[in-house]
């Protein structure tokens, strides 16, 4: 089952309108938040703060008292998991037990009547701290006398002695750095920052919880996996997982933000308390303040070249604050620098703890903040030996063979074909504007494959049903219909893809990682090739011909000497020849494609004001095969627009006591159309072997480099380097009065 | 027999050793038997680290069979936004 370079499809790489379109657009889609059950009640939640302190009483009487209030919860109402389990951060971030590790983690939630009630009760439980020393930065968590920031933190995937700050280290090392350095033309080293980001998603987390007399939970959340959430949901109230039953709502956006949880076993237990159901839906500032950003960085980079741009030798430490519990943010940012042959390297990577929101995935996560560094300094290279910066990327990129960070060989990949396919642009290849500099950066990601469930019914007229248990955070529906289609021979829209819920379809992990087309499509692809056997059978016993005399063409059995017979004919005797015509398929995938991307940035900077303007931006990726080219192409774009923003205006502002300064989208500035450009694409198709369509995922690669792009275009316009996130106009202004 | 490469953070259970050939008809045997040669390594990748084979990561690769040809690298368990 692998993809060919060339292959000819019918419905794959065609741009249908999206199945779910007509209900987001006339708003008849329902979002967690959209649901009301009759008695619900609401919630409202005690927040920290204090970024570090001992909880040494609460006090919830008087709030349980107060008009229409019906469950007051705490952390005393959650059993204490051992540390060591898997889930043991997930269950004292979403309810602090007796110490509270950042400025607005949660202590107490109340289910009220209305939320106005709800919000009066959580403003009235007393709380008695002992306040602790805070980490607030890297450098802090890393000092030699640093105080603890997390009692309960050990280093993962190492030998530990005990608690610690660190949460992870990676080490990736080949060759000798030293003597390569020692024999290079030219070694440039800097350090680099960047700032904790938020993913931004629209819809805040949401949920609707009805425990019932039988102590059985139906959940409707809004998350990217409705069994990550029944699984996790279930180990921090103690509970078997079947006891819940998990519905998934549509979703507004989650970008990594949504692959965790914050709000379901809180209203849970309040339902279970109450006796009603409880709907929770975070605020705003809440969503800020409380769930995870992306973690902030600093990465060192030094890399030697020979006079001719042969890139001879990385050195690279790269540090990852990831708040206030374990993350694997500093696992991945070493292995993420994949794009180059580097023959001597040596990369370590940590991720240390800080007294601030426990951090979470943002698209392809860690690899932004190491791409911003490795690229940056890759561009001053190619500046100092006059080298084009296309040219130099593609003298030293990776191809099928070389080696990845970790020493393991990269499989069949398109980095060449996407640098070329910038170099090749109409982009590219015109002058720059007047006034403006042109920046290029490139990113890697990964991909992942897991474990996913597809069930695909043929129903009675001929149409089809595909029902899976992915999340549909970035037009996976449309791409599982495609390919149903394309297997079927039946046009797409006589099928209806589906996302089922934890009863409903098997099971399923999370969306994430690029993986949703990738691996659940290959669920549904071997399913239909399951039901196109069967089809045959039936044909074969209509027809009245032996089984292996029938072939599938464009959805008709086709025996020689015999009429074809459409799947609606087929489908009409499903009874007389069997009964149903369904098919089920699971997998743990592997072979997930990596992805890389080329960006191309025009810009101008107002060196009065510090304000950049992108003026044009093109982007290249490789996506394997382009299922639904808009889906891919808004993927792109999507990541792009991230990572404008991330390159340019997001960060979080912490006061000296851990306060988040900016908990809105009125000060946490995002981007938003008005400030960009129209975001070009050309998607590059070097087919992944390992999936049937050639399917590499696309939703990460896109936000790893606009910040090293956009960085380049500046220093090619006012000649500074910037090395800190966010290129703000305050801080272009600093370094141009450094000039 | 299969190759195992590791990551530099384990290579201090081997004296500096990247690379070794160990016996085993599955990654699982492959890691009990690294266990056996260098105490407390297997138990670091069981629990933590994914298996690279043929270009292809594994996140729980225990029952995945090998042969003699087969390279292994152990590498830092992945994940995604």
């Amino acid at each position: 089952m692998t993809a060919t370079e060339n292959p000819t499809y019918t419905w794959v790489g065609t741009r249908p309108i999206r199945h779910d379109g007509y209900d987001k657009v006339v708003g008849k889609a329902r979002f967690a938040a959209d649901l009301d059950l009759p008695g619900q009640l609401h919630t409202a939640y005690l927040r920290s703060p204090h970024p570090h302190a001992r909880i040494l009483s609460i006090d919830t009487d008087a709030a349980a008292a107060m008009p229409g209030v019906r469950a007051v919860v705490t952390g005393a109402d959650f059993p204490d998991l051992d540390p060591m389990n898997p889930n043991f951060d997930v269950s004292v971030n979403v309810m602090a037990r007796d110490v509270v590790l950042y400025n607005g983690h949660a202590i107490a939630a109340v289910a009220a009547s209305t939320r106005a009630e709800a919000r009066s009760a959580a403003a009235a439980i007393d709380v008695e701290y002992e306040l602790l020393p805070a980490i607030l930065s890297l450098d802090e968590s890393t000092a030699d006398d640093a105080p603890l920031v997390n009692e309960n933190n050990i280093t993962r995937f190492v030998e530990s002695d005990g608690p610690s700050n660190l949460a992870t280290v990676n080490v990736n090392e080949r060759g000798d750095v030293e003597a390569a350095f020692a024999d290079a033309d030219l070694v440039v080293e800097r350090e680099f920052e960047t700032a904790w980001v938020h993913q931004g998603y629209i819809e805040p987390h949401a949920c609707v919880v009805d425990v019932g007399p039988d102590g059985r939970a139906d959940i409707w959340a809004s998350s990217q996996g409705h069994f990550m959430v029944r699984a996790v949901t279930a180990a921090v109230l103690g509970w078997e997982p079947s006891r819940i039953k998990v519905t998934p709502a549509e979703i507004g956006g989650g970008f990594g933000g949504k692959t965790t949880i914050y709000l379901e076993p809180v209203a849970a237990r309040l339902s279970e308390k109450s006796g009603r159901p409880v709907k929770s839906v975070m605020s705003r500032d809440e969503v800020l303040r409380a769930t995870g950003p992306a973690p902030a960085a600093k990465v060192r980079v030094k890399i030697g070249a020979t006079s001719d741009g042969d890139l001879t030798a990385i050195e690279g430490w790269l540090g990852y604050a990831v708040g206030s519990a374990n993350d694997f943010a500093g696992l991945v940012g070493a292995m993420s620098v994949a794009s180059y042959k580097f023959p001597n390297l040596k990369l370590e990577a940590i991720g240390a703890l800080t007294n601030t929101p426990k951090t979470a995935a943002y698209r392809a996560p860690s690899a932004p903040h190491a791409a911003f560094a490795v690229e940056s300094v890759i561009d001053e290279i190619a500046q100092q030996l006059d080298l084009d910066p296309i040219e130099i990327r593609l003298r030293n990129a990776v191809v099928e063979g070389d080696p990845t960070a970790m020493g393991m060989p990269h499989p069949r990949i398109g980095f060449v074909e996407c640098l070329e396919a910038i170099r090749d642009s109409e982009h590219y290849r015109s002058p720059v504007p007047e006034g403006a500099a042109r920046g290029i950066g490139t990113g890697f990601w990964f991909n992942i494959g897991e474990q996913s469930s597809a069930t695909v019914n043929v129903n009675e007229d001929g149409t089809a049903t595909v029902i899976t248990g992915s999340p549909d955070i970035g037009g996976s529906r449309a791409s599982m219909a495609l390919m149903a289609a394309e297997e079927l021979g039946i046009d797409v829209y006589r099928i209806t893809p589906v996302v089922a819920g934890t009863e409903t379809v098997g099971f399923t992990d999370i969306t994430e990682g690029s993986r949703a087309t990738f691996a659940t499509g290959m669920a549904v692809v071997n399913a239909c090739r399951e039901l196109v056997e069967d089809l045959k059978a039936r044909a074969a016993t209509i027809l009245g011909v032996e089984a292996e005399a029938v072939d599938w063409v464009d959805g008709e059995a086709v025996a020689d000497g015999k009429d074809p017979l459409p799947l609606a004919a087929i489908a009409a005797k499903a009874k007389s020849t069997g009964g149903p015509l369904t098919e089920t398929a699971s997998l743990n995938a592997g072979g997930a494609g990596p992805s890389f991307a080329v960006h191309c940035c025009d810009l101008a900077v107002d060196e009065e004001t510090g304000h950049v303007e992108i003026l044009r931006y093109t982007t290249a990726q490789d996506a394997g095969t382009a299922i639904h080219p808009s889906y891919v192409e808004g993927q792109m774009q999507g990541g792009t627009a991230q990572g404008i923003g991330w390159a340019l205006n997001e960060e979080y502002v912490y006061d000296d006591e851990g306060a988040m300064q900016n908990a809105g989208f009125l000060d946490y500035r995002i981007p938003v159309a008005s400030d960009l450009p129209m975001i070009d694409t050309i998607i590059v198709e070097v087919p992944n072997p390992a999936h049937p369509y050639g399917v590499r995922g696309v939703g990460e690669t896109g936000i790893v480099p606009p910040m090293a792009t956009i960085a380049n275009a500046i220093t090619r316009a006012t000649s500074v380097r910037m090395t800190s996130l966010p290129m703000s106009p305050p801080k272009i202004l600093e370094r141009l009065g450094e000039r | 027999m299969p190759r195992v490469h590791l990551m530099a953070d384990h290579r201090r259970f081997t004296d500096g050793v990247a690379t070794l050939e160990v016996e085993g008809a599955t990654v699982g045997a492959v890691i009990d038997e690294l266990e056996r040669r260098y105490p407390g390594l297997g138990e670091l990748l069981t629990h933590g680290a994914s298996a690279g084979i043929d270009g292809v990561i594994h996140a729980d690769p225990q029952y995945l069979a090998v042969g003699p040809d087969t390279d292994i690298w152990f590498v830092a368990p992945l994940s995604g936004g």
